[in-house]
C-alpha cells in the first residue's frame, strides 16, 4: 500500500465516520439517556447510563406490545421466506430447464412483479373477500406473491449452472420428477438460497407500507408498526423511541455480521450482466 | 441379459431429421459400438435407447419387450454419461446407492449392495468420499458402479473416456472390456474414437448422418467396408481414396488402397513418388509422397527403412488388398 | 409425435402462479375497473375517468405528481453518480477499503421508518445536531423540514444516503468484472487517470449502471416509508409523493381514487422505465 492509499483511506474513513457512522451511535447515545437528558436532542454524552430502565420500558409498553411485534414479524418472516425458497426455486427451475411458449409470460409477469406497484386497495377487497384480511397468513401470502420475482431471477440464473446430466442420471435411477427436484436440484441450491434467505428476511422484516395497508389492528403489529406508532406515542421520551430504534437495527446487524458475503452476492446480481 | 431391437427408428427435432430410420440388432451379450464423425446422431441414437429421447417413429424392443413407450427407469438400462453426471452432494456411497434408496429398498440391503459394487470396482477405500476428492479414472469408476448396482440388462455408454488422459482411457479401455467379459451384459457403447470401436467392439455400427453406414465386427468392417465412407472411417493412417482418371483407370468410381497394403521399393513398383514428410512412430515409418497422378500417396512402411525427405520411392499395392467401390 | 411425461412438470409452478394471480395479478387488473368508479368496498359505482380528471384537477395532487418525478430523478442521478466515484474510491486499494463498504452499505439493511425518525430528530430546526452544529461555525441552519421549499429535499438526500451503499455494491460487483488487461492498453496508449475513467471504467460499467437506475428509479416512484416517517407529506402537501397521496385518499375512504393514484403511478413507471430499458438494450454493446 503506498503513502497516498493510506492517508486517502483515512481521511475516507474520517468522513465516512462522521456522514455514516454517528447517526447510529446518536441513536445508541440517545437511548440510555434519562427522558430529561434525550429530549434536549444533543449530541452528547448521557449523564445518567438508563440502558436496562429504558429496555424495560420500551418492552412494557403497551402491555408487552414490542415482544408481541417481535413474535409476529418472525412467524411472518419465517413463513414468507420458507415459501420464497421453495416456490422461488421450484419456477425457477421449470423455468429454466424447460423451453416453452410458457416462458415468455412467465418472465412477462416476473417483470411485471419487479416492477409494478401493487395495486393496494383491490388486494384489500380480495383478501376481505377470502377471509385473510389482517391476518398473519395473509400477510405471508402478500410478502411471498411481492417477493417472488426475485426470487425466482436469482434461482433461474443459479440452475443454469447445473448441468442436465444430473437430471438425466437421475431419471434412469428412477427418480420421479419431485424425486429429481427435492433430493438432487435443491440440495445443490445451498449457495443460492442462503442469499434468497437473506435478502428476502431483512426486506421482509424491514418493510413497513404492506403491514401498514394489509394488517391494521393491536394485536397483528408487526416490528416496524411499533415503531411508527411509539413515534406518536413517545413524543416527549426520545429515550425510549430511540431504545426502540435500537432494538430495530440489531436483527439486520447480527444477519449483516455473518452473511455480509450473501448479501452482496444477492443485492448485485444482474450488475455484470443486467 | 437381453438382445436389442431397433426397427425403422427416427428422430427430427422440428423440421430436423436427425435420426432417419435406422434398423438394427444388438444381440444378448454382445458389446456394440456406434461410431461416425461429430453430429451424425450417435448420442441422439443412445439417448433414445435409454428414453431420455422419445422416438418420433419406429418400434424399440429391449429383451423382446416393446419399450417404444417406456419410461428411462423402465426399461432395464443404465447409462455412464460423458461428464459422469455424478451427484456433487452425496458421497460416492450414497451416489451409487441413490437409484435403489429412490425405489425405498432397506438400508441394510443397499449398504450390502453397495459394498458389494465398490469392492468389484476396487472403490471400498473412496466411499466416503464426495466426487469432488476423486480423479477422473475414479470418478469414471464410480458412474460405472452406479450403473452396475442397476443390475441392468443393458448398459448404455455416451463417450466414457473422452475426458481421460491417454495412459488412463487404455487402462479403462481394458477394465471396461474385463467388465463386459465379467457381467456379460449387453452394452452399447458410443465414440468417435475408431482406436476404442476396434479395440473393444464384438460389432461396430458406422452412423453417417443419422443412417446406418455398415454393420460388422472389427475386422470385417476394415477388410470389407462397404463404402468409402467407413473404409475412409476405419483404419488409421485413413485409407488412400481415389475418384475420376485413377479410379476409372480401376475400373470403379472410387479406388481405395491402405497406406499399410502398399509394399515400397526403391527400384520399381507401380507408382513413383517423392517423399515430401515423413513421420516415424517407432515401430512403423509413415511417409507421405507426392505423385503427380495421386497428388498424394499415404504409406506404412516399417520403422527401421532408411529414407530422406525428398528421396524418390516406388510403392505397389498388395495385391487382393485393393478397394473398389 | 409421441408425447411423454415432462420431467419439469408444469405444477410446479402452480403454488406460485396461484398466489401471485390472486395477490398480485387480480388486483392490478381490478385496479383498472375500480379507478373508474365510486368505491367503498361493498359497492362500485361507475364513474367513468372522474377519478383521473379529479388527480389532474387538485393541485396538491399534481404537486404529488411533480414531487414523484423530482424524487425519483434526484435519488437515481445522485445514487448512480457518487455510487459510482465511490466504487472506484473503494476498489482503488485505500486503507480499511474492506471496513468502508462495510460502513457504507450497513444502512441499506436498517429499518426505513428508524431512519427516518433518527434523521427527523437530527435535522430538527432548533435543536436537531445538524443545525446545532451548522451554527457553530456560524451557518444559520435551515428548516430541514419545516420549510416547504426544502422539505421534498432533505428526504431525497436522506434517502440518498440510505441507498447510496447499495449502489456502491453493484458498481463494485460491475468494475470487478472488467478485466485489467483494459486498464493496462488504455496505460499502454499514454491515457491519463481521467481519460481511464472515462473512456474506459464508464463505458465498461454500464451494465452496473443500468441496473442501478432501473433499481433506484423504480424504487424513487414508488417510494413511501420514508417520506412517510419523516414529514407524512407536509408541510402541507409539500413533500407528497404519489405513494403518500394514495395511502392518504386510503385512509379518506376515497378507495376509487386512492385506485385510480395506483394506476398513475403503475402508467408513471412503465411510462419511464420501458421507454429507458429499450434504449438501453439498443445501444448495448457486445463484448
Ligand atoms: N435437443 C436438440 N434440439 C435440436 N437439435 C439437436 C438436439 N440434440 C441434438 N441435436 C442435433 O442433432 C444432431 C446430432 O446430435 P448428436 O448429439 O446425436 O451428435 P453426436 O453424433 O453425438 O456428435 P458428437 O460426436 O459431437 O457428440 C446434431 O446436428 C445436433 O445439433
Ligand atoms: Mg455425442
Amino acid at each position: 500500500m503506498t503513502r497516498r492509499q493510506f492517508y486517502t483511506g483515512v481521511i475516507s474513513l474520517a468522513v465516512a465516520g462522521v456522514i455514516f457512522i454517528l447517526p447510529f451511535v446518536f441513536v445508541l447515545l440517545t437511548a440510555v439517556k434519562t427522558k430529561q437528558d434525550a429530549a434536549l436532542l444533543t449530541f452528547s454524552w448521557p449523564v445518567e447510563w438508563h440502558f436496562l430502565d429504558n429496555l424495560t420500558e420500551v418492552l412494557r409498553t403497551r402491555n408487552y406490545m414490542l415482544l408481541l411485534a417481535y413474535f409476529n414479524s418472525t412467524v411472518i418472516t419465517v413463513c414468507s421466506v420458507t415459501l420464497l425458497v421453495l416456490f422461488g426455486a421450484m419456477v425457477g427451475y421449470v423455468l429454466q430447464r424447460r423451453p416453452s411458449g410458457w416462458n415468455k409470460v412467465i418472465y412477462a409477469f416476473v417483470l411485471a412483479g419487479l416492477m409494478i406497484p401493487p395495486a393496494v386497495v383491490p388486494t384489500i377487497w380480495i383478501l376481505q373477500s377470502v377471509g385473510l384480511f389482517k391476518t398473519l397468513t395473509g400477510m405471508v401470502f402478500i410478502q411471498v406473491a411481492y417477493g417472488l420475482a426475485f426470487s425466482v431471477l436469482l434461482f433461474r440464473s443459479f440452475i443454469a449452472t447445473i448441468p442436465r446430466d444430473l437430471d438425466e442420471a437421475a431419471i434412469i435411477d428412477g427418480a420421479k420428477p419431485w424425486q429429481i427436484f427435492f433430493r438432487v436440484i435443491l440440495p445443490l441450491l445451498k449457495p443460492v438460497t442462503v442469499t434468497v434467505i437473506v435478502v428476502q428476511s431483512i426486506s421482509i422484516f424491514n418493510d413497513f407500507t404492506n403491514p401498514l395497508y394489509y394488517l391494521p389492528g393491536r394485536e397483528n403489529v408487526t416490528v416496524q408498526l411499533t415503531l411508527y406508532n411509539f413515534q406518536g406515542q413517545f413524543q416527549t421520551q426520545f429515550n425510549l423511541l430511540f431504545m426502540n430504534i435500537l432494538l430495530v437495527t440489531i436483527p439486520p446487524l447480527i444477519v449483516f455480521v455473518f452473511f455480509n458475503r450473501q448479501i452482496v452476492a444477492g443485492m448485485t446480481a444482474g450488475a455484470v450482466k443486467g | 441379459m437381453a438382445k436389442v431391437v431397433l426397427e425403422n427408428i427416427r428422430k427430427s427435432f422440428g423440421s430436423l431429421d436427425v435420426i432417419k430410420g435406422i434398423d438394427l440388432a444388438v444381440e444378448d451379450g454382445e458389446f456394440c459400438v456406434f461410431v461416425g464423425p461429430s453430429g451424425c446422431g450417435k448420442s441422439t441414437l443412445l439417448r433414445m435407447i435409454s428414453g431420455l429421447e422419445t422416438s418420433s417413429d419406429g418400434r424399440m424392443l429391449i429383451g423382446d419387450r416393446d419399450v417404444t413407450h417406456a419410461e428411462p427407469s423402465q426399461r432395464g438400462i443404465a447409462m455412464v454419461f460423458q461428464s459422469y453426471a455424478l451427484y456433487p452432494h452425496l458421497t460416492v456411497r450414497d451416489n451409487i446407492g441413490f437409484g435403489l434408496s429412490l425405489a425405498g429398498r432397506p438400508k441394510a440391503e443397499i449398504a450390502a449392495k453397495v459394498e458389494k459394487t465398490a469392492e468389484t470396482l476396487q472403490l471400498t477405500h473412496l466411499l466416503d468420499r464426495k466426487p469432488k476428492a476423486l480423479s477422473g479414472g475414479q470418478r469414471q469408476r464410480v458412474a460405472i458402479g452406479r450403473a452396475i448396482i442397476r443390475d441392468p440388462k443393458v448398459f448404455l455408454f455416451d463417450e466414457p473416456l473422452s475426458n481421460l488422459d491417454a495412459a488412463l482411457r487404455s487402462q479403462m479401455r481394458m477394465e471396461l472390456t474385463d467388465l463386459h467379459a465379467r457381467l456379460g451384459a449387453t452394452m452399447i457403447y458410443v465414440t468417435h474414437d475408431q482406436v476404442e470401436a476396434m479395440t473393444m467392439a464384438d460389432k461396430i455400427v458406422v452412423l453417417n448422418a443419422g443412417r446406418v453406414e455398415q454393420v460388422g465386427s472389427p475386422m470385417e468392417l476394415y477388410n470389407r467396408p462397404a463404402s468409402p465412407f467407413v473404409a475412409g472411417f476405419i483404419g488409421s493412417p485413413k485409407m488412400n481414396l481415389y475418384e475420376g482418371a485413377i479410379a476409372a483407370a480401376e475400373g470403379c468410381t472410387t479406388y481405395g488402397i491402405r497406406p499399410e497394403h502398399l509394399s515400397m521399393s526403391t527400384s520399381e513398383g507401380k507408382w513413383k513418388g517423392t517423399i515430401r514428410h515423413i513421420e516415424r512412430l517407432g515401430a512403423d515409418t509413415v511417409l507421405y509422397l507426392d505423385q503427380p497422378d495421386l497428388m498424394s500417396i499415404v504409406v506404412r512402411v516399417p520403422g527401421d527403412a532408411e529414407l530422406a525427405l525428398r528421396q524418390e520411392i516406388f510403392v505397389t499395392p498388395v495385391p487382393g488388398k485393393e478397394h473398389r467401390f | 409425435m409421441i408425447v411423454q411425461k415432462s420431467p419439469y412438470p408444469y405444477w410446479f409452478v402452480m403454488p406460485a402462479a396461484v398466489v401471485f394471480s390472486v395477490l398480485f395479478l387480480a388486483p392490478t387488473l381490478a385496479s383498472l375497473w375500480f379507478s373508474l368508479t365510486r368505491w367503498d368496498l361493498f359497492s362500485a359505482q361507475f364513474i367513468g375517468l372522474e377519478n383521473y380528471r379529479q388527480f389532474l384537477r387538485e393541485p396538491f395532487l399534481i404537486q404529488g405528481l411533480i414531487n414523484t418525478v423530482i424524487y425519483a430523478f434526484a435519488t437515481s442521478a445522485t445514487k448512480s453518480v457518487f455510487g459510482l466515484l465511490l466504487a472506484v474510491l473503494l476498489t482503488s486499494g485505500i486503507w480499511a477499503q474492506g471496513f468502508l463498504r462495510a460502513v457504507i452499505f450497513f444502512p441499506v439493511l436498517v429499518s426505513t421508518i428508524g431512519v427516518g425518525i433518527t434523521f427527523s430528530v437530527l435535522m430538527h430546526p432548533t435543536n436537531g445536531v445538524i443545525n446545532v452544529a451548522l451554527s457553530a461555525i456560524g451557518i444559520p441552519g435551515p428548516g430541514w423540514l419545516t420549510d416547504p421549499a426544502l422539505a421534498l429535499y432533505s428526504i431525497i438526500l436522506v434517502d440518498f444516503w440510505k441507498g447510496l451503499g447499495l449502489a456502491t455494491l453493484i458498481y463494485i460487483a460491475g468494475l470487478a468484472s472488467i478485466s485489467p488487461d483494459y486498464y493496462e492498453a488504455a496505460r499502454i496508449d499514454g491515457a491519463t487517470r481521467t481519460q481511464m475513467f472515462f473512456r474506459v471504467t464508464v463505458p465498461l460499467v454500464r451494465p452496473a449502471t443500468v441496473t442501478v437506475v432501473t433499481l433506484s428509479l423504480i424504487g424513487g416512484l414508488r417510494s413511501f416509508d420514508l417520506i412517510w416517517a419523516m414529514t407524512r407529506g407536509g408541510p402541507g402537501f409539500s413533500s407528497d409523493v404519489l405513494a403518500s397521496v394514495i395511502y392518504k385518499q386510503y385512509q379518506a375512504g376515497f378507495y376509487g381514487l386512492s385506485t385510480a393514484g395506483n394506476v398513475i403511478l403503475f402508467l408513471l413507471i412503465g411510462l419511464i422505465i420501458l421507454p429507458m430499458t429499450a434504449w438501453f438494450n439498443r445501444k448495448e454493446v457486445d463484448l
